[in-house]
């Protein structure tokens, strides 16, 4: 008879609950996830157990908070339906403890109370649980509530898995970066003899991995070589690839092929033609020098590029600047060719703007002034040194770690 | 060549048809972060068939070494259908700028819209 009763009383709770459509749904998912209970009532935990493992959830169960924490550490379930009043471990001591935890702290809580006061949700709330349910809950509510509860488990576990790919991915990036920044870094010159009595030193600080400014030397004979420096607009990977494919085409052996002569105008005319606008409105600014070391002369061709200067002996300054339209802005431009004579102790620095066009943190940018400032008051210190301390005081100047843009600069020892 | 500047600042633009021409009232930079912003304007105006784009800079605070990629580009589109790009009243600083990069040498400067449409009528 009692039994006949039970079976009864559980027929129409099965049937009170398949005619509504929320459970029938429930039921086709729950199979998948899984519910822990920690309560310490028997009666109440049980009831619930048994009500969740009907509609098909895998339900895991814990008298305490304690074992309740430990047990959601080593299984993760998608729901954590948790009783407010326990011994010792409560829940809201429980919900500080999981929010603490970098392992389980997105974990989803549903809080379980008597209580149904607006302060004391908000306080469950604020102390990390995800929502309540009242022990005098309808079955259709606890039901809808679980539901619900599983439903942003799941949309938290997948934003934690996409955001795991992205970070996998930006590493596998970062480290394709760093291959191609070192090899940009392998296409620059070593530093030292260029010539009998002309030494090179240089620096290079790509603002980003990846930097878009380019140097190097070209050697054309015993008396006379060829430096440029060029910086490509834009950021990012793209003006690293075009700057390296620009230094194939400013290669000693190209360029005799190409322009077949040594004259830096002749070489920024044909460069010009040979590297137009990218659709994007990309460009180069460029400045090539020759130096003829038997007649003592330096010839020099600039497009758009502002960043080289002569100092002399004396300490006077002549900066090498023409009025000059970047590559590519005028497909028939032809660019001209300077001559400065040299003297005996010049030093020639060839350098990227981003050497001098360095905001301070209030905006003001450290300019040229500054730069020839900074150098004179090295004086006749080696090159490399000057060099490393005109960096040193530029990034002082800039108060952050990184420069804005890409830092590049060769000085050349002319001790001719 | 990054840009210095950090703050992002947007471009607005206004197109304002005038005889032989349009009229395109920026505000804002130019700049690489606004680039899109600025190409489609301007594309919009010259795929309608529009032979002499004037752009109206007195607005514009900033340009920095992508926008002056984009002028050039800009200039080059333009030409290619036998049209002009001309330019009024770039502030002091922008002005600078692109005196450097010799700007003013594919795209005429004008003080005001009658001398730029004056300067296209005697190029015409």
């Amino acid at each position: 008879m009692q039994k006949g009763k039970t079976s009864s009383v559980k027929s129409a709770t099965e049937s009170h609950e398949c005619r509504l459509p929320l459970l029938k749904t429930c039921c086709s998912w729950a199979a998948s996830h899984t519910v822990l209970i920690v309560d310490d009532e028997p009666v109440t935990r049980t009831a619930m157990v048994a009500r969740l493992t009907r509609l098909g959830y895998r339900v895991l169960q814990a008298s305490d908070g304690k074992s309740g924490l430990e047990l959601l550490r080593r299984e993760r379930p998608d729901l954590t339906i948790l009783d407010w009043m326990m011994p010792e471990l409560d829940g809201l001591a429980f919900c500080d403890e999981v929010r603490r935890d970098p392992n389980i702290l997105s974990s989803q809580i549903l809080m379980m109370t008597r209580y149904d006061q607006p302060e004391q949700i908000a306080e469950g709330l604020a102390r990390g649980a995800d929502d309540f349910l009242s022990k005098a809950a309808t079955s259709y509510e606890i039901i809808a509530r679980v539901q619900a509860g599983i439903r942003t488990a799941m949309l938290i576990r997948r934003l934690e898995q996409v955001t795991e790919q992205i970070r996998r991915k930006q590493d596998l990036l970062e480290r394709e970066l760093q291959s191609a920044a070192r090899y940009v870094e392998s296409l620059l010159p070593a530093p030292g003899t260029l010539l009998p009595g002309i030494e090179m030193a240089h620096a290079y600080r790509p603002a980003l991995t990846l930097g878009g400014d380019l140097f190097n030397v070209v050697r054309w004979d015993d008396h006379s070589l060829g430096l440029y420096l060029l910086d490509a607009s834009g950021h990012g990977v793209s003006p690293a690839l075009r700057s390296a494919s620009f230094s194939t085409f400013l290669r000693e052996d190209s360029l005799l092929n190409q322009v077949g002569s040594s004259d830096p105008g002749a070489i920024l005319t044909e460069a010009n033609r040979q590297f137009p606008l990218t659709e994007d409105g990309n460009y180069f600014t460029i400045i090539f020098v020759l130096l003829d070391i038997r007649s003592r002369t330096l010839f020099y061709a600039t497009a758009g590029h502002h960043g080289a200067f002569l100092q002399r002996l004396s300490g006077e300054i002549i900066w090498l600047s023409q009025r000059s339209l970047p590559l590519g802005f005028d497909p028939t431009n032809v660019y001209q060719t300077a001559a400065v004579p040299l003297m005996k102790g010049d030093r020639l620095y060839v350098l990227s703007d981003g050497l001098y066009e360095i905001p301070s943190p209030d905006g003001e940018l450290w300019g040229q002034p500054r730069l020839e400032a900074t150098m004179r008051e090295e004086g006749r210190r080696p090159v490399a040194e000057v060099l490393s301390h005109t960096i040193d005081a530029a990034a002082r100047w800039h108060g952050q770690e990184h420069f804005p843009d890409d830092v590049a600069v060769m000085g050349i020892e002319l001790g001719i | 060549m990054a840009d210095a500047k950090e703050e992002v600042v947007s471009i607005q633009t206004k197109e304002r048809s005038v005889p032989n021409g349009v009229v395109l009232e920026l505000t804002g930079d130019l700049t690489y972060a606004n680039r899109e912003q600025f190409k489609a304007a301007v594309e919009a105006v010259r795929q309608r068939g529009c032979r002499h784009l004037i752009l109206h800079m007195d607005d514009v605070r900033f340009v920095d070494s992508s926008g002056l990629g984009l002028l050039a580009l800009v200039s080059q589109n333009f030409k290619l259908m036998q049209g002009q790009v001309s330019m009024v009243k770039p502030q002091t600083y922008v002005r600078e700028i692109m005196t450097l990069a010799n700007i003013p040498k594919l795209i005429p400067v004008y003080d005001n819209e009658q001398e730029a449409l004056a300067g296209y009528k005697m190029a015409a």
